[in-house]
């Protein structure tokens, strides 16, 4: 998955209206709520193999956090 | 009294029969935009000869069951063409009695894509939020009293309404803070092509106020995607005139 996927794949995740960028701040975003938080770990777990726990999102600042995550 | 805007678009499944029909004309009657989607154009069109309104009836011709996955891009894309919607009525559905020794996995595929799967991915596409209008919106599904109260042969049928109205619970509570309300409607023998010549002997005497009218359901329906019932979610509405 290129960057410019996985964006578009985070904006079906989080279901949102508004254009998200890399550095957009997740605080920031009115959707980003615990189902957004889960939303995102089974995306990651389907899309990447990657396994991550709801501790691991505290740590995230943006939208590239995640991606860093996902190894993008 | 229950009436409606022209901006309001409500989406009906099963529009062409029974008590979809009987939703979709309703809801065009109080003076709702409605989007009928059913799998036949020629029974869309008659339905449409009899509304109030035919202007705001907007006919959509599919398969719910043709692709169950892509059914949130479908609902995007009836967003994209007819603006956010205030509500969905699903009511397409298969009935059918099947005792166990006759059920096997076709069948219960059959019943199960379009009595459950299909709901639940169309309840994922209205439940985006950019497919919805929030507060005040809502989602109501036809279950059956068969749901609940589950007689002989009903496997699949049953089985289908059960999971459903299980379903449409937790879906509820889940997007209940983005305002949007979920009901399920169950019920019994309704006088309508649904019922066979089986399901009719086995109701003769059962309903003390005799069989029931799709207008009888339709009210219920109407009334849970009308701002009137704003305070009413996660429920299942049992209407079998006391029978079960």
């Amino acid at each position: 998955m290129t960057r410019d996927e996985f964006l578009n794949e985070m904006v079906e995740v989080l279901q949102t209206e508004d254009d998200i960028s890399f550095d957009t701040v997740l605080a920031d975003l009115d959707e980003w709520d615990s189902l957004s938080v889960m939303a995102t770990m089974a995306f990651l777990d389907k899309s990447f193999g990657v396994k991550t726990e709801m501790k691991d999102y505290k740590m995230m600042k943006t939208i590239g956090d995640i991606a860093a995550k996902a190894g993008l | 009294m229950i009436s409606f805007y022209r901006e309001q678009g409500f989406i009906v499944t099963g529009a062409s029969s029974g008590i979809g029909e009987g939703v979709a004309l309703l809801l065009n009657e109080l003076g709702a935009t409605v989007v009928a989607i059913a799998r036949r154009e020629d029974k869309l069109n008659e339905m449409k000869l009899k509304a109030k309104n035919p202007e705001n009836i907007f006919i959509e011709v599919k398969d719910l069951t043709e692709d169950i996955e892509g059914l949130p891009l479908y609902v995007k894309t009836l967003r994209a063409k007819y603006g956010k919607f205030q509500g969905m009525a699903y009511c397409a559905g298969l009935g059918g009695i099947h005792p166990l020794r006759s059920v096997d996995m076709e069948t219960m595929q059959k019943i199960f894509a379009i009595n459950y799967f299909a709901p639940v991915f169309m309840a994922k596409g209205f439940a985006d939020k950019r497919n919805n209008t929030g507060q005040r919106s809502s989602m109501v599904f036809i279950a059956s009293g068969g749901g609940i109260h589950c007689d002989p042969g009903m496997t699949c049928y049953s089985g289908s309404k059960g999971a459903l109205i299980a379903t449409m619970q937790s879906i509820a509570r889940e997007i209940a803070p983005t305002g949007v309300r979920v009901n399920c409607v169950s019920p019994s023998l309704i006088e309508t092509s649904m019922a066979g010549e089986i399901e009719r002997q086995y109701a003769e005497g059962k309903y003390p106020f005799g069989l029931g009218k799709v207008s009888d359901v339709a009210n219920m329906i109407v009334y849970l995607l009308s701002e009137q019932s704003k305070w009413i979610t996660a429920q299942n509405y049992i209407i079998d005139c006391g029978a079960m």
